[in-house]
């Protein structure tokens, strides 16, 4: 197992993709909110004329990516999640989705990654948020493989695609060829008890697997990194034959994943389900991103307790 | 002047009983100049790869945009008869999905102008230096903060390929009374011209005037127009916003027109 120091931050590899990207495409071009300008660099050089720091005007930033789109480009919109989804959600809807045009929104500062930061950077409704338009899809890549295979698979599909940058990174290796647009990743066969995770917490999933089994428990662990268009195939099956699921996701409850997971499966009957997210509500207080985890349950600890809690044994 | 266009405008918004008189009023002199002398345009291939781009950011403008757009063959007057109708294309905002001719689906006021610096900036990447971009905003959609961070971008990008028209019309005074546009234009760094919106000579002189380049400074037309141009029981900011007009009041709006 690789250890997370080894691994190349996401953000990096956003940074080396656009310009292997780049240098194939043309028509690839990239806004910033004078976020990762440097880290960018090498993009900038190797494509002249496609790369710009717009600037701190985000709303403004997502409407000239929609322009952009319109003259036949495939725009990549850059900056902090909160102020590229929810500040500028009204220029998503109107001016790329109704408008029925295609880009890319990539985002940093993953639900609280920016933990000392407070909740003005914090973003934990952007799945909800864009799973509501017309015309997205949600991929929440945590490995810079992931991102890597992810973005080249659908930047120019028509389609306006978030893709959340975490800092986190869980710590599975995968085999390209399963890394698939809307294909969910089965990661460990079992028999009583579904874990449907997505994002970092793959890696608190899998380090609860043991304690779990301790317990008579025999999890089945998929792992979702594009959750529009979702899996629903893989989760059913998995569903249908644990009769248990817990959903493990750094978003909010409402809207989240696990609401997409109860409504693909509530009509199989009988199943019991359970959510392990962030409440409706502010991610207060300070500290690093594991304290907000801790405090929210988002811990292999936090897994057995909700396992426990919400399913006995 | 274009009292033919204004009698089609009342009529519509007559029969549809939805509509905004007033705001097309004011922007249709404007637009049939663009339409007869200015943009490159082909109403048989509206996506016409060498073609200008207009922009109606101050969307609710568009019962004069339909009209003009008929004249210049994008629609017809069964399209126009269809207005604000289940079986029709016209809405009350414009929508690029679904009317030839129409660039940016706007309602939403500062939006098309950020998207129109896009696209003039995308023309610029892909080299189509001969493409202009033209875009109409409100004077009270002057109130969007995006309407400066696009001034901002724009001027800073040199967009030399965009021109920006603002229907003065006095809406935004009426909330906020120190309303000095050209001077925050021209602060933003915009080449900036001030001209009678009705005058189709001075009109016709500003865009001419414009020195179209793929980097250069972008021009701001500011033009002082009438809400209600042409009628004096419409004129200013009354009731007439949105109003629609009765049988005797629509008798009375093309007499002033006749």
């Amino acid at each position: 197992m690789i250890t997370e120091t080894k691994r190349k931050p996401i953000r990096q590899q956003f940074a080396d993709t656009m310009l292997e990207v780049g240098k194939e495409d043309p028509n690839l071009v990239v806004l910033i909110g004078d976020i990762s300008h440097f880290v960018l660099q090498p993009f900038a050089q190797a494509c002249p004329g496609r790369f710009y720091n717009i600037g701190i005007c985000e709303p403004t930033i997502v409407s000239m990516a929609a322009g952009l789109a319109k003259a036949g480009l495939y725009p990549v919109a850059h900056t902090i999640a909160p102020f590229l989804i929810e500040r500028s959600f009204e220029q998503i809807k109107l001016d790329f989705c109704y408008q029925k045009l295609g880009g890319n929104l990539v985002t940093v500062g993953s639900a609280f990654d920016y933990a000392n930061l407070g909740c003005s950077h914090h973003c934990y409704d952007d799945f909800a948020l864009l799973k509501s338009l017309e015309g997205t899809q949600v991929i929440n890549p945590s490995t810079a493989l992931e991102f890597d295979l992810l973005f080249r698979q659908t930047y120019r599909n028509n389609f306006v695609t978030l893709f959340r940058l975490s800092t986190k990174q869980h710590e599975q290796d995968w085999d390209p060829k399963d890394v698939r647009f809307g294909q969910g990743i089965k990661v460990t066969s079992g028999s009583n008890l579904t874990l449907v995770v997505t994002g970092p917490q793959l890696r608190n999933a899998l380090t609860a697997k043991p304690g779990l089994e301790e317990k008579g428990w025999d999890p089945e662990i998929i792992y979702i990194h594009t959750l529009r268009p979702l899996d629903t195939e893989l989760i059913r099956a998995s569903v249908r034959k644990t009769r248990r699921v817990l959903v493990i996701e750094e978003h909010m409850r409402s809207g989240g994943l696990g609401d997409d997971v109860l409504r693909i499966t509530h009509d199989l009957g009988g199943i019991q389900f359970g959510s392990l997210s962030i409440p409706d509500k502010f991610v207060r207080g300070y500290g690093h991103y594991e304290d907000h985890c801790k405090a929210l349950g988002l811990t292999r600890e936090g897994i057995l307790d909700n396992v426990a809690s919400d399913f006995g044994l | 002047m274009n009292e033919d266009l204004r009698k089609k405008i009342a009529e519509m918004v007559y029969t549809a009983k939805d509509g905004h008189i007033p705001s097309a009023y004011s922007i249709v002199d404007l637009l049939a100049v663009l339409y007869k002398h200015v943009l490159k345009f082909d109403p048989k291939n509206p996506k016409w790869p060498d073609r200008d781009y207009f922009i109606l950011s101050k969307g609710h403008g568009c019962v004069a945009f339909y009209t003009i757009l008929e004249r210049a063959s994008f629609l017809t007057q069964a399209d126009l008869a269809k207005f604000c109708t289940k079986e029709g294309i016209l809405g009350e905002h414009p929508d690029c999905n679904q009317v030839p001719g129409v660039e940016a689906s706007t309602g939403s006021l500062g939006h098309g102008f950020p998207f129109a610096v896009g696209i003039a900036l995308g023309l610029r990447i892909r080299g189509m230096l001969s493409n202009k971009v033209y875009v109409l905003v409100g004077d009270g959609e002057c109130h969007e903060g995006t309407v400066w961070e696009a001034a901002h971008v724009a001027r800073n990008l040199r967009l030399g390929n965009l021109c920006v028209v603002v229907d003065w019309n006095g809406s935004a005074e009426q909330l906020m009374p120190y309303d000095e546009l050209p001077k925050k234009w021209e602060a933003f760094g915009w080449k900036t011209l001030v001209i009678d919106g009705h005058s189709e000579e001075q009109i016709l002189s500003a865009f001419k005037s414009v020195a179209f380049q793929a980097e250069g400074i972008p021009t701001a037309i500011i033009a002082k127009t009438v809400k209600g141009k042409g009628v004096p029981m419409l004129e200013g900011h009354g009731v007439w916003h949105h109003r629609i007009p009765s049988q005797e009041e629509l008798a009375t709006i093309l007499e002033a027109l006749s």
